[in-house]
């Protein structure tokens, strides 16, 4: 089991009280699956991946990513998890701006100190389609080619799981859909496995598995195999 | 592979320019120490320079004694130049009369600063002299050739020797401000000197050793010299100490530019916390990516570190450079200007420069930096996050300890820093407290306003802890930039007060009484204004409350080293020029007892220095023997003197009941301007015993001085405004990018481009004339403490500041609003929601 949750509880206070955002939640999903969370605004889908992925912690119950529990682990220790196993991909893109597309690229892979990073990105640029555009800055690149960087960034230290949030949410229905078939060509070339965040029903249909969250509550979506 | 990640993201932002209000915050500060420090240093330096001429040397050890020869040599070894100049009073004979003169005997060098100029005959053009009187020859100044019939080549006799006198002495560097106690030079060689036979044990004479050289030997030798001075017979002097006109206004010009020089500092240090806290806001999502992509804290932290130590090492050589540019430039101008030469400066602003750099830069950056590495990886999903504030303690102590710091570095004076720092932190707590008020009346007063005022008022106060942050470095920036102004101002005004055009440059002396009406219808003939006149009477003060006080070397106590006794007081070694007069004289103000109008009792009132010298105060009786006579008074006032004037200044004036009977003769000034000097000769041709001093040479370079150091504030004071206006703009960019998320949502509905504009500018407007308005009032508050404590001068209004200050404000203010508004602006609303997102 690649990534495995039990009874994952994520409360916040308000001035009202306290806020159940993400009722205990149990999930497990095997190395090479692709699965998408679907679910309105505000349901808690970006809360549970962002305690999937260690960038937050659980209120109650615990995370483990290949059999590491990450409550046990310190911001450190989770942030080095990130480093070796994880990619990530933004709806807002969030390159930095002041790094050209090779460099945003190489980023990750440095900062897990691999000596390759250069090549690696280049292999990786050329492949999303943008080996011309390596020493574009992101303002000088279009949303599509942002996010293309984004996904060559994401695959760059070769990770075992990808989380994506809202990946086509700031692109245009063509746009976004080259850059979906660009993600799931690369995540089934490298076996990534893929949690994606999206309320693209037609995207998450795309996932071997559908997960869908509602008012907190996450429930397995069962699907007609034809 | 992280300093490779921090390079390379130093080297795009740079390229790209969003490093450049950082940068440019560094760089001005750097710049303004660099070139403040090495400047000043060497204007200063220059002027000491040229301002030592009028010790004809750098540095004066006078004594009562002979000088030890060792303390020569010592000098001579550090590679100091030195002249000897001995001062005495003699009788000096010629054509069957005799007269008083103070005699100098100089040795070959002198004058070591300045020169001696000399003409063939009385009131006929001067050059400068060459040399020194050969042996057997006398220089004498004009007005002892009236007093005693000399012509050029007539014989004079002094003590045992003869000398023939071959020129007429008309300016000599050291002649001093003190004209008129002196009476008419005669310059003799020092090796004639002993000769004269006048040089005896018990005589009064006044040693002087000459030194002039470089600064640094010279403090070398100083600090080996002071230990062996004993401050009853020796009197080690430099221009910068004393009451001579010039020595004060160097003295308020050197206070002057160290504030101002700290005021910029400290708006440069500002300029660079402004820009400190957006550099690190900035970064707030690139440490959040970097964290998300696996970054460990430590690896972000050298990656910022490296950064920011680049980014500063890169600000501070550009600091340094354009520093060095900028000085050299002020330097080449004074020079040419005033045709003078400036000194080298020494390492010490470079080093000043570049550790304000490196100081503001670290310092006010820590606590946003720690900020910076605290952001949580979550900030990613959530931009809302801004991690742990429990370090904002820091923050003040880090900012207010820098501050201090740097005040101290730059003045190197704990009083002037600690009352600096002081008042400005609490000015900051008040300021911080009174823009609020404001902000909540202007609400009041906006709700009734157009959308756009409304808009720009709705603004105001809901940012209104903001602001009111804003407004407070608005109103420093402000209020600093009005006090240098107003100081600068108040300066000059009180310069040209102390040398006005018509400022008197001839001193008269020795008139008789008889001649006293009939000189004025002379002048008044002429049409030559003359001053008032005073009378004189030579006088010698013998004891206080019936103790004699020790007057000068006696024969004994030339031979055993004896101090005077704790009961006895050193008198003045010297006649004094009393005085009497029923009215206080002008720049005079009695400062204990009071003033004796009609009073028909004997009394005396003494000035303020001396009372407090000889420990005398109201009541002591005074004992003087004037003309053989001895006159006991009560003193019955205490006045302080503005010796800055160049008015006739008495140490004793006297009631009319004192002094009246005794003869006396008079004193006076008068204008002349240059082009009728030949009418000199005619004017005093009835008068021969009246001897005329010439202030033209002093006044002239007092006014070089002045014109120089006037040209060192302007200087100084655009600095000041530079970093004023970079605090200014770095504090409007910051503000801007509070305002940006609520002007692109505004601009999405459809709000018009005018609305917004207007709104922001009106909201500048007014943020810039509250703090104006603010800064008035603060500046008002410092300007007084200033003028009263630090310079000297009289406490004034500055109505004009309460308007210029609040325009100013709001049209800086507002005007740099605008443009950065417009700029926002002027990009497409898929454009700005990007920038957002």
């Amino acid at each position: 089991m690649l990534i495995q949750t039990t009874q994952l509880r994520k409360d916040v206070e308000t001035s009202e009280g306290i806020l159940h955002i993400l009722q205990p939640t149990s999930l497990q999903i095997e190395a090479g699956e692709t699965v998408a969370i679907v679910g309105a605004s505000g349901s808690g889908k970006s809360t549970l991946l962002s305690l999937l992925a260690g960038l937050d912690l659980a209120s109650h119950g615990d995370v483990s990513i290949d059999n590491v529990k990450l409550g046990d682990l310190d911001e450190e220790q989770r942030a080095k998890i990130r480093a070796d196993k994880v990619g990530f991909i933004f709806q807002s893109f969030l390159l930095i701006p002041s790094l050209t597309a090779l460099e945003n690229v190489m980023l990750p892979a440095e900062l897990a100190g691999h000596k390759e990073a250069e090549a690696q990105a280049r292999e990786l640029l050329s492949k999303v389609g943008l080996g011309d555009r390596l020493t574009h800055y992101p303002n000088q690149l279009s949303g599509g080619e942002q996010q293309r960087v984004a996904i060559a960034r994401a695959f760059v230290g070769t990770p075992k799981i990808l989380f994506a949030d809202e990946p086509t949410g700031n692109l245009d229905a063509t746009t976004g859909h080259k850059v979906e078939d660009l993600l799931f060509q690369m995540n089934q070339d490298s076996g990534t496995t893929l949690v994606m965040v999206t309320h693209d029903s037609e995207l998450a249909e795309r996932c071997q598995r559908v997960l869908k969250m509602d008012a907190g509550q996450l429930t397995e979506v069962t699907r007609d195999v034809a | 592979m992280w300093h490779k990640i921090s390079w390379r993201l130093l080297k795009q932002e740079l390229r790209r320019g969003e490093l450049t209000i950082m940068a440019a915050a560094i760089v001005l500060s750097v710049t303004a120490v660099l070139s403040l420090a090495l400047f000043t240093e060497r204007l200063q330096a220059g002027l000491t320079e040229r301002s030592a001429e009028f010790l004809a040397a750098d540095r004066v050890l006078s004594s009562r004694r002979d000088i030890p020869q060792e303390w020569l040599a010592r000098a001579q070894d550090e590679g100091l130049r030195t002249a000897d100049r001995v001062v005495f009073n003699s009788m000096a004979f010629a054509n069957d009369e005799l007269a008083l003169v103070d005699v100098k005997a100089v040795s070959d060098g002198y004058p070591l600063r300045g020169k001696l100029r000399t003409a063939q005959q009385p009131f006929a053009p001067d050059q400068v002299a060459q040399g020194l009187p050969a042996e057997g020859e006398a220089w004498v100044a004009a007005a002892l050739f009236q007093e005693l019939s000399l012509s050029v080549g007539d014989s004079l006799e002094i003590g045992n020797s003869q000398f023939e006198v071959t020129r007429v002495l008309t300016y000599e560097p050291d002649v001093g401000f003190s004209v008129f106690t002196d009476s008419p030079n005669v310059l003799i060689n020092y090796s004639e000197l002993e000769a004269t036979g006048l040089i005896q044990p018990g005589s009064r004479v006044r040693f002087n050793v000459l030194f002039a050289g470089d600064t640094r030997d010279l403090s070398r030798y100083e600090e080996w010299l002071r230990p062996q001075l004993n401050d009853d017979t020796h009197n080690w002097r430099s221009i910068e100490e004393g009451d001579s006109p010039l020595a004060r206004s160097l003295r308020r010009a050197e206070r002057f530019m160290l504030l101002a020089s700290l005021l910029g500092v400290v708006l440069a240090a500002t300029a660079v916390a402004v820009a400190a806290q957006r550099y690190c806001q900035r970064n707030y999502d690139v440490v959040a990516i970097f964290k998300t992509l696996g970054g460990q804290r430590a690896q972000i932290q050298k990656i910022f570190i490296l950064h920011l130590l680049l980014l500063t090492g890169f600000s501070i050589g550009t600091g340094l450079l354009l520093g060095w540019l900028i000085q050299g430039q002020v330097v080449d101008l004074v020079a040419q200007y005033f045709d003078v030469n400036l000194p080298a400066g020494s390492g010490r602003g470079y080093l000043l420069a570049a550790g304000t750099g490196l100081i503001s830069a670290v310092m006010f950056t820590l606590y946003p930096l720690l900020r910076l590495i605290e952001i949580p990886p979550l900030r990613v999903l959530n931009r809302e996050m801004t991690g742990t504030d429990r370090w904002r303690w820091l923050h003040w102590v880090a900012s207010g300890g820098t501050i201090y710091l740097l005040l101290w570095l730059y003045s190197q004076q704990w009083l002037l820093s600690t009352a600096l720092f002081a008042g400005g932190a609490l000015a900051a707590v008040v300021l911080l407290f009174v823009s609020r008020f404001f902000i909540r009346a202007s609400r009041q007063a906006g709700m009734q306003a157009g959308s756009a005022w409304r808009l720009a008022m709705a603004g105001l106060q809901r940012r209104a802890q903001g602001n009111s942050v804003q407004m407070l470095s608005f109103s420093t920036a402000i209020m600093l930039l009005l006090l240098v102004l107003a100081l600068r101002h108040e300066l000059l005004a009180d310069w040209q007060e102390q040398l006005p055009d018509d400022a008197p440059n001839y001193f008269l002396v020795n008139v008789a009484k008889d001649n006293v009406p009939q000189l004025k219808e002379r002048f008044a003939q002429r049409d030559i204004a003359v001053n008032e006149m005073y009378p004189i009477v030579p006088g010698r003060m013998t004891a206080v409350n019936n103790v004699a006080v020790v007057d000068e070397v006696s024969k004994e106590d030339n031979e055993s080293d004896k101090a005077p006794s704790s009961e006895q007081r050193e008198g003045f070694g010297r006649e004094l020029s009393l005085t009497w007069r029923d009215t206080l004289p002008p720049n005079n103000t009695v400062v204990a007892g009071s003033w004796w109008g009609n009073e028909p009792e004997p009394q005396v009132s003494i000035e303020s220095e001396v009372a407090q010298r000889m420990r005398l105060d109201i009541g002591d009786e005074l004992t003087f023997n004037i003309g053989g006579q001895v006159v006991n008074v009560p003193v019955t006032s205490i006045r302080e003197v503005n010796w800055g004037s160049l008015q006739p200044n008495f140490y004793m004036i006297f009631n009319t009941a004192v002094l009246a009977d005794f003869p006396a003769t008079y004193i006076s000034s008068f204008n002349l301007p240059e082009e009728r000097k030949s009418e000199l000769y005619e004017l005093f041709k009835p008068f021969p015993q009246v001897s005329l001093i010439d202030l033209d040479a002093i006044m002239e370079q007092l006014r070089e001085v002045i014109d120089q150091v006037s040209i060192a504030i302007l200087f100084v004071l655009i600095l000041v405004v530079v970093a004023g206006m970079l605090v200014l703009l770095a504090q409007v960019q910051a503000s801007m990018e509070e305002r940006q998320k609520e002007l692109v949502i505004l601009r999405t509905l459809g709000a018009p481009a005018k609305l917004l504009s207007r709104s922001v500018t009106y909201e500048f407007l007014v943020l810039g004339a509250i703090s104006g308005l603010i800064a008035t009032l603060a500046m008002e508050l410092s300007l007084y403490i200033l003028q009263t404590q630090v310079f000297e001068l009289a406490a004034t209004f500055h109505w004009r500041f309460w308007l210029v200050g609040p325009i100013a404000g709001a049209v800086v203010v507002g005007t740099m609003g605008r443009l950065a508004c417009t700029r926002l602006i002027r990009r497409n609303t898929a454009q700005l929601i990007r920038r957002l997102a």
